[in-house]
């Protein structure tokens, strides 16, 4: 039965993990406050008065252990969902995701896999601390064998942690923080997966090419219409899947407009960032109108609070960027 | 909303199973008003309303288990609960375009082709400086890239005119080089060459000469001047260079050590020096390392100039036409041959008063009989 309202992305999120849970009695939702309290952002209301404790575990403050838990509950047939509470916190439960989680299949020949799914917030603009505010994904993005995935709105986010629950592979899914609340958007609940490792094109444009992921798209997504007032066409591009990269999307915008400007609120290097101008260099370099820009945040700890703005790109640097890659050439 | 959750019923009793409801959503209850009563291992217990309200939500049915520390109903008129422990999410504004979300997975379709014309960098850049169209070249580059000697090709500025060779290329890049780094000052004079024997019409020698001995009064004009490092370096001997013109181009061969030389030895090197030029085939170590350098146009056309300085050099004389002109000599008028003498200076490395004395040394020296 399809219902029609709007939502915001933690909502939609919410209802993912009910529909997912409903349809298939092998996922179980696990972390710190996920049962009885709903999760420290809700995201899990409701689920442990319908599907009872066994299947929505409350787990002791120890990221380690939840991520443990997983990998074994994912090794032995459970779709676990765990849920770390913020993105700070992850670290601790490394050791699990990249020695176990993301090789388990690639050990065993095949014998076992690790179809678990680690939910966490990501990135910053809700006046949290710091470890509750960083983006780190090129740590994950780096591993061989994980899945990120960073929706941008209530739609993308039912859909794509459905297809990361479905996913017979370990899947990270970073879930915008300062989104989570802000956007809300008419969701069908009707069971339908997006399609992962694919990005997807919020705006057409034959000018420029706007690349970006996560809260970031928001920004951009207002440069691109503060720079159509100017007469600069963007097309944007939300990456959605960090890894693995669907470069072709990228590589057809920007082998149609010839420029490229990529936006992400972590820190500047090492990054996806720098991995999509690797790749559209070394595949488009010939075709470029100019060089590959990047607007991003600093090379620092995301600072508190009162100048955390001040570190995350805003619509002004986006645009400053975008004209400055008009600029490069005329042709 | 504000959830009131299943409560400590004592004893230790951790779960309690659901007997009957006596509230339902909608309903609107006081303080102490029953709720709901529960079983516990032990005893029916009764669990009164914690506040007045209206229920929004009863949590369970009849027969169910909960444990302690579950919600049990829900009160309507409260904010809505958006949890977080810390940080702020706001609430949705309803403007943002990540609302709109007519997103297309993957690519847009699109006419264009993806990859429409391969360039280098270096080209498009080249075309951009050019006003080459792009669009209209075919690349000579693999799978059709358009490379920098295409663009060089497609150029259509230089069919307009003739494009410079050799010599006349090496005059234009010498003299825009010349004319960004020296600052030039020309002053001119007159040499009266009335005790010249009649007939002796070819200054060259005597050119040659007046401008060693005027090295020898004022070194200051002899020397090699670097801009960059700000340095100067006095030279030992007089090395003319010699403006030559030909068919070709500008060619500045050298005279060697004017200083030290006799008049039949400057001659007979000068006449050397032009035919080897006029042949082409003068070496190009005769070409190099003048110390100070001479434009003989009188040969040609014109009185007064201001030729350009070859750093490292940092003067340049020009002699003009002789002609026969009326002066005052001895409180008479009289008719004279006059070479008219132009010095350029690199004010950078030489004063007013150095080029004001060599003008002199040099002049008097030209208006000497011999």
């Amino acid at each position: 039965m399809a219902e029609r309202k709007p939502v915001c992305m933690v909502e939609a999120i919410n209802l993912a993990l009910h529909r997912a849970m409903a349809d298939d009695p092998d996922v179980v939702v696990l972390g710190e406050d996920v049962g009885p309290n709903g999760g420290v952002f809700r995201a899990t209301v409701g689920l442990h008065e319908r599907f009872g404790f066994r299947r929505v575990m409350d787990t002791p403050l120890a990221e380690t252990l939840i991520t443990g838990i997983a990998v074994g509950m994912a090794a032995q047939g459970l779709k676990p969902v765990a849920e770390i509470q913020f993105m700070g916190f992850i670290y601790a439960g490394m050791e699990h995701l990249v020695s176990h989680a993301s090789r388990l299949r690639s050990r065993t020949r095949g014998r076992l896999s690790c179809p678990m799914v680690m939910r966490t917030p990501h990135g910053g603009g809700i006046h949290a601390p710091e470890h509750h505010g960083e983006s780190t994904e090129a740590l994950l993005a780096h591993v061989p064998g994980l899945r990120v995935v960073v929706p941008s709105s209530p739609r993308r986010a039912y859909g794509l942690l459905l297809a990361a629950i479905a996913d017979p592979d370990p899947v990270i899914f970073l879930e915008p923080s300062r989104l989570y609340r802000s956007v809300q958007q008419v969701v069908e609940d009707d069971g339908q997966a997006l399609p992962l490792d694919t990005c997807f094109t919020l705006r057409e444009g034959k000018d420029l090419t706007l690349v970006s992921w996560g809260a970031a798209l928001k920004e951009t997504l207002e440069a691109a219409s503060r720079l159509a007032e100017e007469g600069i066409d963007c097309e944007v591009i939300d990456v959605a899947t960090l890894k693995p990269l669907d470069g072709d999307t990228i590589l057809a915008s920007v082998g149609k407009t010839g420029r490229c400007v990529i936006v992400h609120e972590a820190a500047r290097s090492y990054g996806p960032g720098a991995e999509i101008a690797a790749l559209v260099q070394e595949q488009l370099f010939y075709s470029l109108h100019a060089p590959v820009q990047r607007v991003t945040g600093f090379d620092c700890v995301i600072p508190y609070a009162r100048q955390e703005m001040a570190y995350l790109p805003d619509v002004d640097s986006i645009c400053e960027a975008g004209r400055q890659t008009m600029r490069g050439n005329d042709q | 909303m504000k959830q009131f959750k299943l409560p400590d019923l004592g004893e230790g009793l951790q779960e309690a199973e659901i007997v009957e409801w006596h509230v339902k959503a909608g309903d609107e209850v006081a303080v102490d008003q029953l709720l709901v009563s529960v079983e516990t291992a032990k005893a029916i217990v009764e669990v009164p309303s914690p506040q007045a309200g209206v229920i929004s939500r009863c949590f369970g049915a009849s027969g169910d288990l909960l444990h302690v520390g579950e919600p049990l109903v829900e009160f309507e008129g409260e904010g809505e609960d958006s949890g977080t422990v810390v940080g702020n999410l706001g609430h949705a504004s309803g403007t943002s375009d990540l609302a709109a979300d007519d997103f297309i997975i993957g690519a847009a379709p699109s006419s264009r082709d993806a990859r429409p014309l391969p360039v280098m960098p270096a080209a498009r850049e080249l075309a951009r400086r050019l006003g080459v169209e792009l669009g209209q070249l075919e690349g000579s580059g693999p799978g059709g890239l358009v490379t920098v000697a295409d663009v060089q090709a497609a150029d259509t500025q230089p069919t307009a005119g003739e494009a410079l060779r050799s010599v006349r290329r090496t005059m234009a890049k010498n003299m825009s080089r010349a004319h960004a780094e020296v600052v030039p000052v020309t002053i001119v004079e007159d040499a009266d060459l009335h005790q010249w024997d009649a007939g002796a019409r070819d200054p060259m020698v005597r050119l040659a000469r007046a401008i060693a001995r005027a090295c020898q009064a004022e070194p200051a004009l002899n020397v090699g001047f670097d801009g960059a490092r700000l340095s100067i370096t006095r030279h030992q001997h007089i090395d003319l260079g010699v403006a030559v013109d030909t068919p070709d181009g500008l060619f500045v061969p050298v005279l060697r050590d004017v200083g030290n030389r006799d008049a039949e030895d400057l001659r007979q090197g000068l006449a050397r020096l032009r035919a080897d030029v006029l042949n082409r085939s003068i070496p190009p170590r005769e070409l190099m390392g003048a110390t100070i350098t001479l434009s003989n146009y009188g040969t040609l056309f014109g009185r007064y100039a201001s030729p350009v300085i070859m750093p490292p050099q940092v003067a340049i004389i020009g002699a003009g036409v002789i002609r026969e002109q009326a002066v005052a000599h001895q409180g008479q008028v009289a008719v004279h041959p006059i070479l008219p003498v132009s010095l350029t200076v690199d004010h950078r490395a030489v004063t007013g008063g150095e080029a004001a004395r060599f003008l002199k040394a040099l002049v008097e020296d030209l208006q000497a009989a011999e």
